[in-house]
């Protein structure tokens, strides 16, 4: 069944935007309508250019638009980007060549191509990332402008690597656009859905287990560093988050869960749930294709499909974005996926590190007790 | 030929139009990601107006393929798919991109459906702007509704239903409709059935919501004989303009409204006293001369002077309807001038 019904994820184009928009000194033009130029504008909160094409541009060339914005560009001393969309790419014009007189990076990103993780990736190699191996420190990737906790996973991973006295070198997608070139050779991730590919990959910091192994090896591998200050920090709190789960699981049954988000947000709150409450991890309906699941899990892209397994697997508390939750009645409901509308949000928040897990750990519980107490 | 840059997408703007009608599916014929731009846009909207009911979009999910071999039969494909579920209404709304391929979308929806499969002229930015498609989808659902004798009632056209303060504006034109004891027929279109659009030609009045909607009035009027008036007030004096506008339509003395409107207003302006004699500049997100109008009209009531110093006490403005409008402004400049 290829029509798909309220689809929940965003195109090519807009991932393609959310990689190359989270570097300064980069001027990123969407090369389409003002519709598809607004949609990035509003969900990444970053500044954009758009060409705005008209319908006569359409009939008779688009280039002349194209040049004329970026002419606009030159001179601000930043690298111009240009991402296609739909209609340009179809319209079979030379704007490589083009873009070529403008030293101007294309990424031909439509959204018919697929799905914004491709889009992501395909921006990402466009701007032709290098390891310096004079650089110091790791790098941190999976820092994407499409996360609600891309910040807060940034702040608390700077956090610990602070702790652990080892630099930071790029971050991938949120730094300056000249550090591309210069990476560390080593790069911790957060968030597994946006990898960049760059240096050799220690590892994740989604969970307090994926978090202790990845700064074992940091400990390891990068020169000076001193790791013991996040393993204790890191033992206290697993220690406190055991003490609340086991309160909690005095009181009441584990929850059973339904999980909708990226491969690797999902893997983390099922392993989480289930390692410390026990819980009864009944369904990931994943926004990508992720890598093999231990638990019952299957591609889910459009609300329908929601839907249907919310109801099939009758959970306690489901988490996923504000999409899942207009369809999950009176069931718990816990917001770790984009979007994430109808509520305010103001700190950053992050998902990785000691406090991703603790904020995590701490939301669940509190919207499950909030279910589950009686009312005084 | 549409000239704008910055005039938006039809897809969007027809899209605010259909997923207001109950029971009906809009297909979006493109790309799946268009789809999901405007699902999560009008999931949005719909969160920030308490509105728990979420629009029902089908995509038909143009591939590569598809582009090059044409799209028709995807949309066919999903227009049957949508058939088969219980639904009032399709409604099929085409992209940029499927307008560029160039496929047929009127044929394919002119086949032999069981519920009514309406095209609305769309194709993204090629079919004109965001008016554009609020115009064509308002037209394309005339076709539920047939002439008949007027009734008591005014319709309200054209509802902006993407704006945060829909309901709000609607309540306040409800308020002055009540002071010439004229009820409201339908909301076309707002949270409507199909059953509803029948009687879209029974009233004797309709009041679009602004001049952009002039194309659909005009379209109900020659079919109908419906005479409109252009917008909803947007300041102290058009309201009571508005007021006379509305009785003179309707042949209605509108003496004791306006009094009483004019007394309201005074009421008002007294409550605001204190915010009299000070200075400030206008500022906000939405100029249009309308607002500044309105806007520009309440100062000059309070004696609010104008800066030329950029510095000064920033007073925000926004699209305004009626005098419960114009309160509303003044309660932010209140903020801004005791900030």
């Amino acid at each position: 069944m290829p029509e798909c019904d309220n689809p929940l994820w965003p195109c090519a184009m807009t991932g393609a935007a959310a990689a190359l928009a989270g570097f300064e000194g980069m001027s990123v033009v969407i090369h389409g309508s003002s519709g598809c130029y607004y949609y990035p504008t509003t969900l990444l909160h970053a500044p954009l250019h758009g060409t705005f094409i008209l319908e006569n541009e359409v009939i008779f060339g688009s280039e002349d638009r194209l040049r004329e914005v970026i002419e606009e560009l030159d001179g601000t001393g930043n690298r111009i980007a240009v991402i296609t969309t739909c209609v340009p790419a179809i319209l079979g014009e030379d704007t490589p060549s083009l873009l070529a007189e403008h030293d101007v990076l294309l990424v031909d990103s439509p959204g018919f191509s697929g799905d914004a993780e491709s889009g992501y990736a395909r921006a990402l190699k466009i701007l032709e990332p290098a390891v310096d191996r004079s650089a110091e420190g790791v790098n941190i990737d999976g820092i994407c402008l499409l996360d609600p906790f891309f910040s807060g996973n940034l702040q608390e991973i700077r956090r610990l690597l602070g702790l652990a006295s080892v630099p930071v070198a790029t971050v991938f997608c949120r730094d300056a656009f000249s550090k591309t070139r210069t990476a560390a050779s080593c790069t911790i991730g957060t968030n597994g859905d946006f990898l960049s590919g760059v240096g050799k990959y220690i590892g994740g910091t989604l969970g307090f287990d994926r978090l202790k192994a990845t700064f074992e090896r940091l400990g390891d591998v990068v020169e000076g560093s001193d790791i013991d200050p996040v393993m204790r920090e890191l033992s206290q709190q697993e220690e406190e988050v055991s003490r609340v789960c086991d309160k909690f699981l005095r009181r009441f049954d584990p929850p059973s869960v339904v999980v909708f988000a990226g491969a690797s947000y999902a893997e983390f709150a099922a392993r989480t749930l289930e390692h410390y409450l026990d819980a009864d991890i009944r369904f990931l309906g994943l926004r990508n294709t992720g890598g093999l699941s231990r638990y019952p899990s299957s591609l889910v892209t459009g609300l329908g499909q929601v839907k249907t397994m919310i109801e099939l697997h009758d959970p306690d508390i489901v988490l996923g974005s504000s999409f899942e939750r207009s369809v999950s009645g009176s069931r718990a409901f816990y917001g770790i996926t984009p979007p994430l509308r109808g509520a305010v949000r103001l700190a950053p928040a992050p998902v990785a590190g000691i406090n991703g897990t603790l904020f995590f750990v701490e939301q669940v519980l509190n919207t499950c007790m909030d279910h589950l107490r009686p009312t005084i | 030929m549409h000239t704008s840059r910055s005039g938006g997408c039809t897809l969007t703007g027809a899209l605010s139009i259909t997923t207001h009608v109950r029971d009906a599916v809009s297909i979006i014929h493109g790309p799946k990601g268009c789809a999901h731009h405007n699902f999560s846009l009008f999931h949005a909207t719909m969160l920030d107006n308490e509105q728990a009911a979420l629009p029902d979009l089908v995509s038909s999910a143009l591939l590569e393929s598809d582009i090059i071999f044409g799209g028709e039969e995807a949309l066919a494909r999903t227009i049957r798919s949508v058939c088969d579920r219980d639904v009032s209404t399709v409604f099929v709304l085409s992209t940029c991109l499927a307008g560029t391929i160039g496929d047929d979308v009127d044929a394919v929806c002119g086949r032999d459906w069981p519920v009514p499969v309406i095209p609305v002229p769309t194709a993204g930015f090629l079919g004109g702007s965001f008016q554009d498609g609020v115009n064509n989808a308002l037209i394309a659902l005339t076709v539920f509704s047939e002439p008949s004798q007027p009734g008591p009632c005014v319709n309200i056209i054209g509802e902006k239903n993407l704006e945060y303060e829909v309901e709000e504006n609607y309540a306040e034109i409800v308020r002055l409709l009540a002071l010439l004891h004229i009820p409201v027929g339908i909301r076309f279109v707002r949270n409507i059935s199909p059953d509803d659009v029948p009687a879209l030609g029974a009233a004797r009045l309709n009041i679009l919501r602004d001049p952009s909607l002039v194309p659909a009035g005009e379209h109900l009027r020659q079919r109908f004989g419906t005479p409109y008036i252009p917008s909803f007030p947007d300041g102290l004096s058009a309201t009571l303009a508005f007021i006379g506008s509305v009785a003179a339509a309707c042949g209605i003395d509108p003496g004791k409204a306006l009094r009483t409107e004019q007394e309201f207003q005074a009421e008002i302006l007294a409550d605001f006293a204190d915010i009299g004699d000070s200075q400030g500049i206008f500022c906000g997100p939405v100029m249009d001369p309308a607002s500044s109008r309105a806007a520009r009209e309440a100062a000059d009531a309070l004696r609010i002077r104008m800066s030329g110093n950029k510095d000064a006490c920033q007073l925000p403005i926004h699209p305004v309807v009626g005098s419960s409008g114009i309160r509303r402004m003044l309660h932010r400049w209140r903020r801004a001038i005791h900030a």
